[in-house]
């Protein structure tokens, strides 16, 4: 694929990222337990990943954090939207190359949501200095990540069965 | 669509959340059963709950009723500290400390309970 | 993979089952006030909450067929027609009735139930007790007789055979109510449950970890659940008479509940508190009212020698004995040091 045309496409990918993670916080879960989302954005990480590599998601990743954070939210928020969209995105990365042959998509994407999820709580618990937290939070979490990551998996599945062609050829 | 791996990955999942959950049901079951919360009900409602632990100040109110139980709690234990019922069977109760213990003004329907299971004995007959 | 996804469900439900199964295990507690007094309940089972909502209608509806506060109770309706008729009376009054005259039989009238006008003459649990004039209570004491009372089952009636005469339930009632309410408990399927009817003890069963449940006694000289030993029981009712449940005092004379259907006056045996643990917490009932007014000596040599029925007694030397049965159940264990247990008699 062309330079142009990959930057070009990333560069669409990135802002279907951002528009995906504003309409998410335009919904919050009421659940009453705080860093639940959809995680809509990581359909676009995973798509990366799978039509073009692992480095060019995490730019994906991180130039929709940032930007993100230009439209609203504190340093706080910043820091562990990046810590977790690094984490996932590495989870992501690495079975995808590595152990495409076990995981489908949706696999992948569950894997990410937890690795997501996880990882932020472990940032929590540095920042809090409170181990309790993460016991406590953990195991809501992880099921709230394989559902969500299981609905972004399904629809990163039929978006890219539809776009895998039209990218590549 | 999907593959072993995936399987197994939510099966973990599950297993794992599953049993985070239990534990985390069993620590706050615990955490409950080791503050004392004083119930206080009137006419088969409660009207209040108090945790006695955390009470820093002397605290006094009154249950108004048929007739009017005087209520004193303090640090770690509550009482009926006056009552113009005929019986006084609530105020000669004496402060309460342990939980499962009952205060009761049957004349008012008063009944104060420190909630939680009694770990010594089950009930008392008199 | 179907077969391991197979086995990865059961074993999710497994879990699942485990994790429902822990919440049976939290009991459902509750606490009405219903009879004249306090009417705790601890009830495990999935059940247990529609157990004790049966349980409490039905102790609402037997309060008011024996309470002589409501006119239109079944007892209520005998006192007024004594002398007079029979009245038609609910299958639940007949059954405590007959109870009633067998344990005045048994005791040979330490127990009785007629006493309701001596009862009403002393103002016991109203608003203003007080001590009767001695001559009212000689007059009345010659109504007290059991044997007076009438009860024709075929048409399930009662009666009493004097005019004026009355009968007083208080004794009995909450005996009856507990065996019912272990009756309802078993109707819902339960298998394990605690009911205090303002101090009669009923359990079913054992707690559901298999151990029995520990029932204090309580010490008759302080309150606030204070206990002077632990009786382990299962399946079994723990019932308690004493002199401190309701009293007044006058003139520095204290006076207590229970009367001594023989003087008409609050029983002045040597005991200060009467237990009995039986398997019908009616008979229980009876029994430690009964005892309490027989005193030490003849209520041991009596509890002995009833079958199933053991006795935990308390004298007003602070002296504490237990039937012969109670050696492995009963635990003498009195924090404040003012009671002594006398193990070998």
């Amino acid at each position: 694929m062309k330079g142009t045309r990959k930057i070009t496409i990333l560069s669409v990918f990135t802002s279907q990222a951002l528009v995906l993670s504003i309409i998410e916080s335009m919904f919050p879960i009421p659940l009453g337990i705080p860093g639940i989302k959809l995680g809509l954005a990581n359909i676009m990480t995973l798509m990366t990943i799978v039509i073009f590599d692992f480095k060019s998601a995490l730019m994906v990743v991180v130039a929709r954090v940032v930007l993100a954070s230009v439209y609203g939210g504190s340093m706080l928020v910043f820091w562990f939207s990046i810590a977790g969209g690094l984490i996932s995105t590495a989870v992501m990365g690495l079975m995808y190359k590595r152990y495409e042959k076990y995981f489908s998509i949706i696999g992948i994407s569950v894997a990410g949501a937890l690795a997501h999820n996880l990882g932020q709580l472990f940032v929590a618990v540095i920042v809090m200095k409170e181990l309790s937290v993460l016991l406590l939070y953990a195991p809501f979490l992880m099921a709230a990540g394989a559902i969500m990551g299981g609905f972004t998996g399904l629809i990163a599945h039929f978006l890219l069965k539809a776009l895998k062609r039209i990218i590549t050829t | 669509m999907l593959k072993k791996g995936d399987i197994i990955l939510l099966v973990i999942t599950a297993l794992l959340s599953i049993s985070g959950y239990v534990g985390y049901s069993m620590y706050m079951d615990r955490i409950e059963s080791l503050s004392k919360i004083a119930v206080i009900r009137y006419e088969d409602q409660t009207i209040r709950r108090i945790n006695i632990d955390t009470v820093d100040k002397l605290m006094e109110f009154t249950v108004n009723g048929i007739y009017n139980n005087k209520i004193l709690v303090e640090k770690g234990r509550i009482r009926v500290i006056e009552s113009d019922c005929p019986d006084q069977v609530c105020v000669r109760t004496g402060w309460l400390t342990k939980t499962g213990e009952l205060a009761v003004c049957v004349p008012n329907r008063l009944m104060i309970k420190i909630e939680g299971e009694n770990l010594e004995i089950d009930g008392v007959t008199h | 993979m179907y077969k391991t996804l197979k086995v990865a469900i059961l074993v999710i439900i497994l879990i699942i089952a485990l994790v429902a199964c822990k919440g049976w295990q939290k009991p459902v507690e509750s606490e009405n006030f219903l009879m004249g007094t306090i009417i705790s309940q601890r009830v495990y089972g999935k059940n247990a909450q529609k157990a004790i909502d049966a349980v409490n209608r039905r102790i609402l509806e037997l309060e008011e067929l024996m309470t002589v506060n409501r006119s239109a109770g079944d007892a209520s309706k005998i006192n007024e027609m004594s002398g007079k008729s029979l009245v038609p009376i609910d299958q639940s009054t007949l059954q405590v009735l007959k109870k009633a005259v067998y344990f005045s039989r048994l005791t040979g009238g330490a127990f009785d139930v007629t006493v309701g006008k001596i009862v009403q003459l002393w103002g016991i649990s109203t608003d203003n007790p007080n001590v009767p004039d001695k001559q009212e209570i000689l007059d009345s004491l010659k109504l007290v007789n059991y044997e007076d009372i009438i009860i024709d089952e075929y048409s399930c009636s009662a009666g009493l055979r004097y005019e004026n005469q009355s009968i007083d339930l208080g004794g009995i009632a909450k005996g009856y109510a507990g065996d019912e309410a272990i009756r309802l408990y078993k109707e819902y399927g339960i298998t394990s449950a605690y009911i205090n009817l303002g101090g009669n003890v009923v359990v079913l069963g054992k707690k559901p970890d298999g151990s029995p449940w520990r029932i204090g006694i309580q010490n008759p000289r302080s309150s606030n659940g204070k206990y002077i030993g632990i009786v382990e029981v299962a399946d079994k009712t723990v019932v308690t008479s004493g002199d401190y449940e309701r009293f007044f005092e006058k003139d520095g004379v204290r006076y207590h509940h229970i009367i001594d259907p023989k003087t008409g006056y609050p029983s002045n045996s040597d005991l200060i508190s009467s237990t009995i643990i039986a398997d019908v917490s009616v008979d229980a009932d009876a029994l430690s009212t009964s005892t309490f007014i027989m005193g030490l000596e003849k209520s041991i040599d009596f509890v002995e020698n009833l079958e199933g029925v053991e006795g935990i007694f308390i004298t007003k030397d602070k002296k504490v004995y237990a039937t012969s049965g109670l050696r492995d159940s009963f635990r003498f264990s009195d924090e404040s040091g003012e009671f002594e247990y006398v193990e070998k008699r």
